[in-house]
């Protein structure tokens, strides 16, 4: 088991470094820089542009540019921002919580809605219900989420019941502790339904059919015809059973939790990742970008990694030697 | 104690002051000081006496880049840093005239080279410590210092000479130019910054001065002379500023401004965002889009506010051919600087329609660089394109350039006239008036290609590789023409149409160059108001920009505050000054 | 439910047609028979794909079409009765003028009725790109406009412009999945079919690819498309993008598939017989992976419609003046219009019917193919 983490970790180099290497050619090799706001000013002249460039570092050579790149990296410095001057790293880490928090939460009401739907839906397959919650489920994959979110943006500012947009209130500071869990948990409603909406889909889906799949095994059977009764079979055997492999979609999703709902946050003006990594593709920020893809891809493969182990644990037929 | 003084105030008559045409020198009838300040600047608009207290919001699109104001760009970063700090003069924004700020007043020698200010006596920074004339150079050190990033430093190098500058005495800096600058007054408002503070980290050099105070500084470091101090930033959702008790300006009855206690700036992602919290009643400060003119008016009743009809913004949107031999080749260099070809198409370009779906109506058609909001300098006199495709073909045909049976347009060389007509696409309004464009461009026989791109990407072309055929896009506008001299001078890296030339490619571009530089040594307003309208003539004849129109202002406020009205330049409400909310809640 | 299921089984034994005579095929299509919402599915696909191939005739105007008086209109309805009472067998619509540009009102002529007139001549197009014509569907007499779904901010008929967005956005997956299941099954078959060194290579390159999170990789992708180029050339780069990022995930579903093809027999004798590789992979195995295939296919085809929608949003898909319900919604999709104009948001519909259907046909597919879950 050790010796297989060891392994993945290991892995893990050489994949960062081809995301790193594509990524920063792509970004370097397409035209136009973040200085063009700065050279649409009409009181700036061109070489204080010229300036900045050379500031910047931008007028070297692309390997040296990237190689410089990398060994900060391996010391633990992401550089600085073009745009904010500030280290990569502080910018971040100023939004990496708010994100998680959101993705954590939308993920804990899509896995407490899908699970229990996907059973219902699985014990009357093909029955109006199931066809129903199939439907529904549809729609929520096949909704884009800032369709949805600004459709629940609209029916909080028609209703007055959700706050618009946002993290915190402004008096947020004033708050006692369960006051301030209060107003996040208020302002988290419209985009943690829209995310959860988005996953519950894919997740039902999976347990209707991992279930379908068990209920037809022997020892189910076995244990029906010794007379227990249904909801017995169903909830004691059969269920435990078709969510082992639920597991591994759950590494998967672990993996997404940083970039999974960067469109949203744009959306509903969640302060997370997304809308910082946006903006920063937009104006070629360079480092901004390039840190925000390491962090990404480290989270990416560590779900998998705790996907595998978790999966190990659940299912003793499985070694990793 | 205070409130029972400012209860008492809070009854006295509106009293409208006297403004405009104010002088250095000028001081109010009667003599107001402030124990700490023997001179405050006394606020000389229209205003009435306001009640302390109150939490004011509004929301901006997009965090501050950074707290530190040299370096500050964006908007985003300036429209909070304004309300921090403080110039040696500043702006009625009423009337754009220049006004004492913490200098209280100046002198000009003769010759128009040597300028002295005097520092305002009794200023604090927002730690205590005083404010002195070692503050102010240390500021102009660091805007001439090589690598800090500024824009402040051009607008201050005049004829490649940066401006020169020296301490006279505890209260009084020496600036001197190598030319008399006329309009020298407009370009001297920079932000003072505290030498105590940022000192050290200039002597670290430029690269370490870029980065200090940006928004990962704890706020309480960001010290300046302003109305408000930064309390608290929570990236991605809000900036708070609290009330400077130490700030240098009063109302007309002696009472230390600003009124308001806090003034919060919340973050929100886009224009649709603003609007909502808006009409839910989160901010209470709104600049309305043209279009939304009506829908406002139709709410103000119910939601509690009022929206003003404001004047024209100062910038147009605006599409300009590539002239530039370095990035277009014959033909279609041919066509672009050729005068006749610029005409015949100005002539079909729709305002009218351009005015209705996008502004609503509320916009005035352009036909020269100077919006008509520009009370100073406005020319009224220009000749206009108005929309007629039929005279445009009149005027092709004319320049010989036919359409042919089957529709297309060729040259008088029998090339196909065909183009390529970009915008940026982040920029729904300009990607709808190239729409329109190129609907009627169409129309002439022109084989048009519409391929609106991203922001930099065009930019990076427009000023960079030049390698583009037709642009639609805007730039900003200050009052004084010459402040945009980098795009009108044909030396100038802004000169879009064909950048930096090593001299001057045709007359009316010598004219243009020969009228700015006489617009800069002149002092007197009048004189080089006829050097300027002179210019507007020239653009309006020689077209290099087509113009599209002045879109106007409508801000919309909440009623309950005090002291929004008149409106100002540009649909600017009352400064945040003196801003007050008529019930304050406790 | 397994026991009702029983008596249909029965009664399946019990019909004349003889066991042998049911192919894999036939087996699968019985089943899909049964999966109701699959064959909804299908059905709906089968109109939209209609409606993009016919777009021409059956919008009103064309694709480029505006009537710069009439911005924001909303859908005029046809009507029977007239503003006297009167019923009118044909349906017949009233022409409208411009009220007010910022509330977006318009006032109803109601002195002269319009009726709606079928095979009209109208703008020029080429029939299937080829034959010109001028005959539409629906249409009525000029000035009065038919706008069965209202206009956008330009004044263009959002009902045509979604038609002719359709065969952007219905084309935009099948582009996609036909561009990357050729290139994810040769370089599957190839790592599957090797193993060992070979594949540890090969999955490891395209892990970059997966391990990219995908938002960040469109986005920098997008960023670097010439944009001078029309807004079709441009709309096969977004397909080569989607293609990009989809091949990676597909290659390794295929090789894990063909890692345990590679065991089975008749695998195994050709390789005994010396056929070389290729031909093994290519004839052996890579058609066993069929069913595979199909099911794949039909579900990230809906992937790359709402890819296409996600890059519109961000202002980077595919821009004007050409349409796709994905720039058609992201341009209707603000709260202005969500409470002024929210005819707007039909084109949001379109997307959200299109992809369902193909969820649903997909979903059905897949229980119909896929062995361990057939029912009988």
């Amino acid at each position: 088991m050790l010796r297989h983490i060891v392994r993945r970790l290991l892995q893990m180099v050489p994949l960062l470094l081809g995301i790193t290497m594509l990524s920063f050619l792509i970004i370097q090799l397409s035209p136009g820089d973040f200085l063009a706001e700065i050279r649409l000013n009409p009181v700036v002249s061109q070489e204080t542009v010229d300036q900045m460039r050379a500031n910047f570092g931008l007028d070297r050579p692309l390997h040296v540019q990237y190689l410089r790149w990398l060994a900060n990296i391996l010391r633990g410095d992401f550089g600085y921002s073009f745009s904010f001057q500030v280290p990569v790293l502080w910018l971040i880490n100023s939004r990496l919580l708010n994100t998680l928090l959101l993705n954590v939460v939308a993920l804990l009401i899509a896995w407490l809605v899908a699970v229990p739907i996907g059973i219902h839906a699985a014990t009357r397959q093909y029955s109006l219900t199931d066809n129903l919650l199939s439907l529904t489920a549809y729609i929520g994959i096949s909704t884009p989420t800032f369709f949805s979110g600004l459709l629940l943006l609209f029916v909080a500012f028609k209703t007055g019941w959700l706050p618009i947009g946002g993290m915190t209130s402004l008096d947020y500071n004033f708050l006692p502790w369960w006051g301030k869990a209060l107003d996040v948990a208020r302002h988290l409603v419209i985009p943690a339904t829209v995310l959860a909406f988005l996953t519950v889909a894919g997740l039902m889906r999976q347990m209707r059919a991992n279930l379908l799949e068990v209920l037809r095994q022997d020892y189910v059977k076995t244990a029906r015809s010794k007379g227990l009764a249904e909801r017995m079979v169903i909830y004691k055997h059969a269920v435990r059973n078709a969510i082992n492999p639920l597991i591994t979609l759950f590494g998967l999703e672990l993996g997404g939790l940083l970039s999974g709902s960067a469109i949203l946050e744009n959306v509903v003006g969640w302060p997370g990742l997304g809308q910082l990594i946006l903006d920063a593709v937009v104006r070629k920020d360079l480092y901004v970008v390039m840190g925000s893809l390491v962090i990404g891809g480290v989270t990416l493969v560590l779900g998998n990694l705790i996907a595998d182990i978790l999966l190990a644990v659940a299912d003793p037929r499985i070694r990793y030697d | 104690m205070r409130r029972r003084w400012v209860a008492r105030l809070a009854g006295t008559v509106l009293v409208l002051a006297l403004f405009g045409g104010l002088t250095a020198a000028q001081s109010p009838a009667k003599k107001l000081t402030l124990p700490d300040i023997p001179n405050p600047k006394v606020v000389n608009y229209p205003h009435e006496i306001g009640k302390y207290g109150g939490v004011h919001v509004r929301a901006q699109i997009s965090d501050p880049r950074t707290f530190n104001p040299l370096v500050a760009q964006e908007t985003s970063s300036t429209d909070i840093l304004a309300n921090v700090f403080d110039g040696l003069v500043e702006q009625n924004y009423i009337t754009g005239e220049i006004e004492p700020a913490l200098a209280e007043s100046w002198t000009v020698s003769r010759d128009g080279r040597t300028w002295v200010f005097t520092l305002r006596q009794g200023v604090t920074w927002h730690d205590g410590k005083p404010l002195t004339i070692d503050d102010v150079v240390f500021t102009y050190t660091a805007i001439f210092t090589e690598g800090v990033q500024n824009s402040d430093r051009d607008v201050l190098t005049f004829d490649g000479k940066p401006l020169r500058f020296r301490k006279l005495d505890d209260r009084r800096i020496e600036f001197r130019t190598e030319k008399p600058i006329g309009t020298f007054l407009r370009v001297i408002g920079s932000e003072i910054l505290p030498r105590h503070k940022l000192a050290d980290a200039l002597a670290r050099g430029a690269a370490e001065f870029n980065r200090t105070w940006g928004v990962n500084t704890p706020p309480r470091e960001i010290i300046g002379t302003g109305p408000f101090t930064i309390a608290e930033y929570v990236p991605g959702q809000r900036v708070t500023l609290l009330r400077n008790a130490r700030y240098w300006k009063v109302d007309k009855a002696g009472n230390r401004l600003p009124y308001l206690t806090r003034y919060v700036r919340l973050i929100v992602p886009n224009l649709d965002a603003l609007r909502l919290k808006f009409l839910a009643g989160e901010t209470d400060v709104y600049g309305a889009r043209p279009r939304e003119f009506t829908e406002f008016k139709a709410l103000e009743r119910q939601n509690n506010f009022t929206i003003y009809d404001g004047p024209e913004t100062f910038s147009s949107e605006f599409v300009v051919f590539n002239q530039n031999p370095a990035g277009v080749r014959p033909p279609k260099l041919t066509w672009f600087q050729d005068v006749r070809f610029r005409r015949a198409l100005n002539h079909a370009i729709d305002r009218a329609t351009i005015a209705n779906q996008i502004y609503a109506g509320r916009a005035t058609p352009a036909w020269g660089p100077l919006s008509v909001g520009n009370k100073l300098y406005y020319n009224d006199q220009l000749p206009r394109y108005e929309y007629n495709l039929a005279r445009a073909e009149q005027l092709l045909a004319e320049a010989g350039y036919r359409k042919g049976s089957d529709g297309v347009l060729r040259d008088p060389q029998g090339n196909v006239v065909e183009f390529t007509l970009s915008t940026n696409a982040e920029n729904n309004d300009r990607v709808a008036m190239g729409n329109i464009l190129r609907q009627d461009w169409s129309k002439l026989g022109i084989k048009l290609t519409y391929a609106p791109e991203a922001f930099n990407t065009l930019v990076g072309k427009l000023v960079g590789t030049f390698n583009w055929d037709a642009i639609i896009i805007g730039l900003t506008g200050g009052i004084e023409p010459i402040t945009g001299k980098n795009v009108w001078l044909s030396s100038g890296s802004l000169h879009m149409w064909w950048p930096k030339q090593e001299k001057p490619a045709t007359p009316w571009e010598e004219e243009i160059n020969r009228l700015f530089s006489q617009a800069e040594g002149e002092v007197s307003q009048e004189k080089r108001k006829a050097f300027y309208l002179r210019w507007q003539q020239i653009v309006a004849e020689q077209v290099p920009i087509l113009y599209f129109s002045y879109p106007k202002t409508q801000p919309a406020v909440r009623n309950t505050l005090g002291n929004v009205t008149p409106i100002g330049l540009q649909g600017a409400i009352g400064p945040i000054d003196t801003l007050y909310y008529k019930q304050v809640l406790r | 439910m397994v026991t009702e299921r029983l008596p249909r089984r029965a009664a399946s034994l019990a019909s004349p047609e003889p066991l042998a005579a049911r192919t894999p095929l036939q087996l699968a299509w019985r089943q899909l028979r049964r999966h109701r919402l699959a064959l909804v599915g299908g059905a709906i696909l089968l109109v939209l794909y209609t409606m993009a191939l016919f777009a021409d005739v059956l919008a009103p105007y064309s694709l480029d079409y505006a009537d710069r008086a009439k911005f924001y209109h909303p859908p005029t309805i046809p009507r029977f009765i007239d503003a006297q009472g009167r019923f009118h067998f044909r349906p017949f619509v009233y022409n409208t003028t411009l009220v007010d540009p910022g509330l977006r009102v318009f006032a109803e002529d109601h002195t002269r009725v319009y009726p709606i007139r079928f095979l009209v001549r109208g703008e020029p197009y080429r029939f299937f790109w080829l034959i010109p014509s001028r005959i539409r569907l629906l249409g009525v007499d000029e000035p009065a406009r038919l706008f069965l779904m209202g206009t956008d901010g330009f004044g263009r008929d959002l009902f045509s412009r979604i038609l002719y967005g359709s065969r952007v956005s219905l084309i935009v997956g099948i582009l996609v999945v036909a561009v990357t299941l050729p290139i994810g099954m040769l370089y599957g078959g190839i790592a599957g079919y090797y193993g060992g060194r070979i594949d540890n290579i090969m999955m490891r390159v395209a892990e970059v690819i997966i391990a990219f999170p995908a938002f960040y990789l469109l986005l920098t992708l997008s960023a670097v498309l010439p944009t001078n180029v029309g807004c079709t050339t441009r709309f096969y780069l977004i397909v080569v993008i989607l293609a990009f990022i989809g091949w990676a995930g597909f290659s390794r579903l295929i090789r894990g598939f063909v890692l345990s093809l590679k065991q089975r027999e008749y695998v195994l004798a050709a390789r005994a017989m010396g056929l070389d590789d290729l031909r093994i992979i290519t004839r052996h195995i890579l058609p066993n992976t069929a069913s595979l295939v199909i099911v794949v296919a039909s579900l990230s085809i809906p992937g790359a419609i709402l890819g296409e929608s996600g890059l519109s949003f961000l202002g980077l898909g595919v821009r004007e003046p050409c349409s796709s319900w994905g720039n058609l919604l992201s341009a209707g999709a603000n709260l202005v219009n969500l409470s002024r104009s929210p005819w707007l948001l039909f084109p949001g519909l379109f997307i959200i019917i299109a992809v369902v259907a193909y969820n649903f046909l997909g979903d059905g597919l897949r229980d119909a193919l896929d062995p361990r879950l057939r029912t009988s």
